[in-house]
């Protein structure tokens, strides 16, 4: 620190540290360039497989009558096109996407919890592996990708088909839950000083609205196919409507996620456009502030439009109504874009260049879906249109535009960075022309296909309702457009073989990423910039070689630790050092653990799918081994004559915040199964006549002063973190506490009733469940709390297991009483007439 | 605190949205006639209330803070969206 | 009934828009409604596209009026004053028309349909019951049809008389139909249902009001 070494020792030193080595040991790899790369990478993948079936689907109904698929097989592939391309494409694509990018535009070295994302990318791998697998031996989904009950109940679908799709797609949507996590958290919490939120880049912001938008929205996806499942495996009724489910709750909590799903992959893009144009228009974006307002209120009203999926399942014409107009309204911060966008480009200086043209490509094709989707947002008009081939265009335009076009864009944007080299552009224009002539060939026409009557998912139709020439050149446009994916294709494959190295900053871009060496080095920035502007107006290719001669924050590599620092969350105040963990296989087993328990479930291997959680549950324990400190160090230098804390003596580190917002998901998840419940009483058929559950009162309320107070212990465990008597004594009690409870709520689940004869008893019995297992995590968190303090990690400064075990232990209290509120109300004479 | 008031009027928006269609819902389920509609207005007019005044610019302390311009149309959008989206309380079928 | 002026109103393009399922060729004054909707909405649209369109050509032809406008007039303008309105004036007719299309009121003639993978079955107003895919119906009526289902969840979509409603297990919903003349109306299954899902056609036959009466007393 003393004497400063020269950049290339500087870089030597700190990639020492940083680096992944080759071989085998990359399966270790935690770091967040190499992660985003390998997402990207498979989702392209993917996006190839699921083109692959598209064309199948076009082949087949090019002609009618057609022979080449049966409606078998044409299910299976028409299902898993979709599936492929929504959560095996395009989630993970703008994930990685954002894992590489973000950390470099914000100026961290990497992500809060580099094996989060390595994990994440795991459950990826194998979840997407089951369903590929599942689809070459034959037995793929065929229930369509929103696998609508009670065709994939268990009656209907009974093979494997539809239990590939629930425990697949649960195994992907892992990916998704950590990804959201980790990156709200590191939005908020791990940029360069002096970067307030008010500085971010505008991609910065796009993504914290998104990683907010996937923590509510996912979790009711997650529900649905575990309630499903449950149903297939164990015969607990959610969905069947001969005991007391129904059929509609699947499509609520289908659509409760499906719709804000398409705004979660439209937002990133967006903030691939709000980053490209500026640089092209050569000015700062404008109405930077407008923006952040628009995509506050997009995220918000997308919650409010999941029923426009379900217009003609006979919904009272008011409730219609609020969808319609929240659907239609949804349009408003989209044009606030959409014109902030051109008004750039026409108060700036424009430049025309690749980027430029697959953004024209997007707003030629996204305002077009944008205006069929306000067209299907009028209730009559949908009740024509719904589930015809007009749907199919328009989701098509508004996906296709919406996210393929900004990230061809972004493609040819910022390839560059990831190979260090420049395209030589000579593919790219013919590309573009084939993408965009076939895209619009194929789907245009289907507008008209499907106002002519064509419903979708039909494998083949007779001649006679003059869809015959429509069809035919749509499966012509498709091949167009596979040829024009194929040329940016090869062009990806030259530009990293032949392409031209360059420099610094290739589009004399204003943000942060481009300060980076290319291809970026393992750690990032040698040094960490201090920002006393709008981080989307920077030189970096001035910023850049200053940092890299170690001018700035954390210039330095000591004591061979992975140091990074984390910011108050508004000001952008230097507040923390963050020490990282280092590569390891932990994630890989961790993940493979993870796989034995869903191929238990899938195999009906039921008694190994415990050992399978069992394994997983003690793989994750043995995570925070070796992290952490064992004394206060206090404040440390890092640089321009500041010192911060380490992050364990904050109060409110990255650790902390990541399991705030775990919290708010599960609360989600467990909103939406009171909904579920509610629903059902309210709502689903032969409810009349059915008993009631029967819980014995002395074991609910015993349970609930239980759960209460070990929340109470483990709290003032939290508040003694000094004294040692106290914060045992309160842990071991919360500990006890827990598992009393857990034991009076396996008790209720007992008493209630034979849960598979009725909703009524389905429901209490898995809600009782969710609350026992909150009961026992509350009871594990006190237990780690208790471990990492024999251990020497706690002290009255070092305190985040304590405050985990008290937001897990409060969890669960608060859990148990809303638990068993829901079964006393369908314990009731409540039942709706 | 500025991240509470950027997302303050759109969470009771969403509220607002979540009680209205419940209470719909609840009323047709339980056959509450006549008193249906007044109670959908009222809650109406409520979920109004708190959105007009995080929409007034010249609230105290409005116009501060580092998001203070998002924030104020953010809440402006939310009450445009509320005024608009549940407008049809008014007068749309209840439970055909 | 033949309908001249309708037809005349009609826009050339629909001329290839014809078919025996095609929502573009009404034949019922319901249908007639949601089509005339649909050509609104699509010049509409065509006008904001080109709008779009233009104006980002324009960024870059940059004339003078372009470069001039302010960044507030580019959002506000554009993102606020120009949609807003739209939205409001379709919507709310959507919904009007929406309330007028809603199966209440006088009670019509009121038949059923059950979805069973992967045939339709009707009910009569008398209770008679047939299973050979067609329905019989007045003409020039409206009437309406009670849509169930014994399995999965299906569809019930007759184009040329109105829009779909899902025939869901465990519920049973209504749509109100009207068919101007006598003649053939093709309808199909239009939520999918499995591999039947392709074929699960049906016919609605509207009669004349005599012929109707005639065939529902023949107890055919």
């Amino acid at each position: 620190m003393s004497q400063t070494p020269s950049p290339i020792g500087l870089h030597k030193q700190l990639d020492a540290i940083w680096r992944t080595p080759p071989g085998l040991a990359r399966l270790s790899s935690v770091n967040h360039t190499i992660l985003g790369k390998r997402f990207m990478a498979l989702a392209l993948l993917f996006f190839a497989i699921g083109g692959l079936l598209s064309m199948l689907i076009r082949a087949q109904l090019a002609t009618p009558n057609s022979a080449f698929l049966g409606p078998d097989i044409y299910n299976q592939i028409f299902t898993m096109h979709g599936t492929v391309m929504m959560f095996l494409f395009a989630i993970p694509m703008f994930e990685g996407f954002a894992i590489y990018m973000l950390p470099k535009l914000l100026g961290a070295r990497d992500l809060a919890f580099p094996r989060l994302t390595a994990y994440g990318f795991w459950c990826y791998l194998f979840g997407g592996s089951i369903l590929i697998i599942a689809m070459l031996a034959g037995v793929a989904p065929n229930g369509g990708w929103f696998m609508y009950t009670p065709l994939s109940s268990k009656p209907y679908t009974p093979g494997i088909n539809a239990d590939v799709w629930l425990l697949g797609i649960t195994f992907v949507e892992i990916s998704a839950v950590t990804a959201a996590i980790e990156l709200f958290v590191t939005i908020l919490k791990m940029r360069a000083p002096g970067m307030a939120l008010t500085r971010m880049p505008l991609f910065a912001w796009y993504m914290l609205v998104t990683a907010g938008m996937m923590i509510i929205g996912f979790p009711p996806l997650i529900l649905g196919s575990i309630l499903l499942e449950m149903e297939r495996a164990f015969h607990l009724p959610f969905f069947d409507p001969t005991r007391g489910g129904d059929p509609l709750l699947w499509q609520h909590l289908f659509w409760l996620f499906g719709h804000p799903e398409v705004y979660i992959i439209f937002l990133p893009a967006a903030g691939a456009l709000s980053t490209i144009i500026p640089v092209f228009a050569q000015r700062p974006i404008l109405g930077y502030r407008a923006i952040i307002a628009a995509i506050v209120a997009m995220a918000f009203l997308s919650f409010g439009l999941w029923v426009h999926h379900m217009f003609t399942v006979g919904i009272p014409h008011l409730a219609l109504a609020f969808f319609s107009a929240a659907s239609a309204l949804v349009a408003i911060p989209t044009a606030v874009q959409i014109f902030a966008w051109i008004g750039t480009l026409a108060s700036g200086k424009p430049r025309w260049d690749i980027p430029m043209l697959y953004v024209f490509g997007f707003f030629a094709v996204f305002v077009c879906g944008g205006l069929t989707g306000v067209m299907l947002a009028m209730v009559p008009f949908n009740t024509q249109a719904h589930d015809s081939y007009f749907v199919v265009a328009h989701l098509h335009y508004v996906l296709v535009g919406g996210f393929v076009f900004p990230m061809l864009a972004a493609i040819y944007y910022w390839l560059p960075h990831i190979s260090g080299r420049q395209s030589l552009y000579r593919l790219s224009i013919p590309a573009f022309w084939l993408i965009l002539i076939g895209f619009n060939l194929t789907f245009f026409l289907m507008h008209l296909t499907g106002l002519m009557g064509m419903p979708r998912r039909i494998s083949t139709y007779p001649s006679n309702w003059g869809w015959d020439w429509l069809n035919l050149l749509s499966s012509v446009g498709g091949f167009i457009l596979t040829m024009g994916f194929a040329l940016v294709l090869a062009d990806m494959v030259l530009q990293f073989r032949f392409g031209a190295r360059f420099r610094r900053d290739p589009w004399q871009a204003g943000t942060l990423e481009w300060a980076t060496a290319t291809p970026p080095p393992s750690y990032n920035f040698a040094a960490i910039p201090h920002m006393d502007t709008r981080a989307d107006q920077l030189r970096p290719a001035r910023i850049g070689p200053t940092l890299a001669g170690g001018d700035g924050y954390l210039g330095f590599a000591r004591n061979g630790e992975q140091e990074t620092l984390a910011v108050d969350m508004m000001s952008g105040d230097a507040e923390q050092l963050i020490v990282l963990p280092r590569r390891s296989y932990l994630p890989l087993w961790t993940a493979m653990a993870t796989a034995s328990f869903f191929l238990a479930l899938l195999f009906k291997l039921y008694w190994l799918a415990p050992f399978g959680a069992l394994a997983t549950l003690v793989l994750f324990l043995c995570w925070p081994i070796g992290l952490g400190s064992k004394s206060d160090r206090g404040p440390i230098d890092i640089g321009r004559g500041l010192a911060v804390p380490p992050d364990v003596e904050a109060p409110d580190n990255v650790t902390v915040l990541a399991n705030r917002t775990a919290l708010v998901m599960n609360g989600t998840l467990f909103a939406s199964l009171l909904f579920g419940g509610l629903f059902l009483l309210v709502v689903a058929p032969n409810w009349q006549g059915s008993s009631a559950p029967t819980l014995p009162l002395w074991a609910g309320a015993l349970a609930v002063v239980a759960s209460l107070s070990a929340a109470g212990a483990s709290a003032m465990a939290a508040r003694r973190p000094g004294s040692v008597l106290p914060l045992r004594a309160g842990l071991v009690a919360a500990i006890a506490l827990q598992v009393l409870a857990l034991t009076l709520l396996a008790l209720s689940m007992g008493a209630l009733g034979d849960p598979t004869g009725h909703a009524r008893q389905a429901v209490p019995f898995v809600t009782l469940g969710y609350a026992a297992l909150h009961c026992g995590l509350g009871a594990i968190m006190a237990a780690h709390a208790l471990w990492r303090h024999a251990q020497g990690y706690v002290s009255a400064r070092r305190r985040t297991e304590l405050v985990l075990a008290r937001l897990w232990n409060g969890y669960a209290g608060g859990v148990v009483v809303l638990a068993l509120g829901l079964v006393a109300l369908l314990g009731l004479n409540g039942v709706a007439p | 605190m500025p991240l509470v008031r950027l997302v303050a009027g759109f969470v009771i928006w969403s509220a607002g949205f979540v009680v209205l269609y419940a209470v719909q819902a609840l009323g047709c389920a339980y056959g509450w006639g006549d008193w249906h509609r007044p109670v959908l207005i009222g809650l109406y007019l409520l979920a109004l209330a708190p959105l007009s005044w995080l929409a007034i610019p010249a609230r105290a302390g409005a116009e501060e803070g580092p998001l203070h311009f998002a924030a104020l149309w953010a809440n402006r959008a939310a009450l445009l969206a509320a005024v608009l989206i549940f407008m049809p309380v008014t007068f749309a079928s209840l439970c055909v | 009934m033949f309908k001249p002026v309708a037809l005349g109103a009609t826009p050339l393009l629909l001329t290839g828009c014809t078919g025996a399922l095609s929502t573009l060729d009404p034949a019922g004054p319901r249908a007639a409604n949601l089509a005339t909707l649909w050509w609104v909405m699509l010049y509409g649209s065509a006008l904001l596209f080109a709008l779009v369109i233009a104006l980002f050509a324009m960024a870059y032809l940059r004339p003078a009026w372009v470069a001039r406008i302010t960044p507030v007039q580019w959002i506000v303008g554009g993102g606020l004053v120009l949609p807003i309105p739209i939205l409001i004036l379709l919507t709310g007719t959507a919904l009007v028309l929406g309330e007028q299309l809603l199966p209440r009121g006088d009670a019509p003639l009121r038949f059923g349909a059950h979805a069973e993978r992967w045939q339709w079955n009707f009910t009569y107003p008398d209770g008679r019951e047939m299973s050979d895919d067609v329905l019989h119906i007045p003409a020039g009526q409206p009437i309406d049809v009670a849509v169930s289902s014994a399995d999965v969840i299906h569809s019930f979509w007759v184009p040329r008389l109105g829009g779909k409603i899902d025939a869901i297990p465990g519920h049973e919903n209504l749509i109100r139909l009207e068919a101007d003349e006598p003649g053939t109306y093709w309808g199909q299954c239009a939520e999918y249902c499995g591999p039947g899902h392709d074929s699960m056609w049906f016919r609605i036959e509207a009669h004349t009001d005599e012929d109707f009466t005639a065939l529902m007393e023949g107890g055919q």
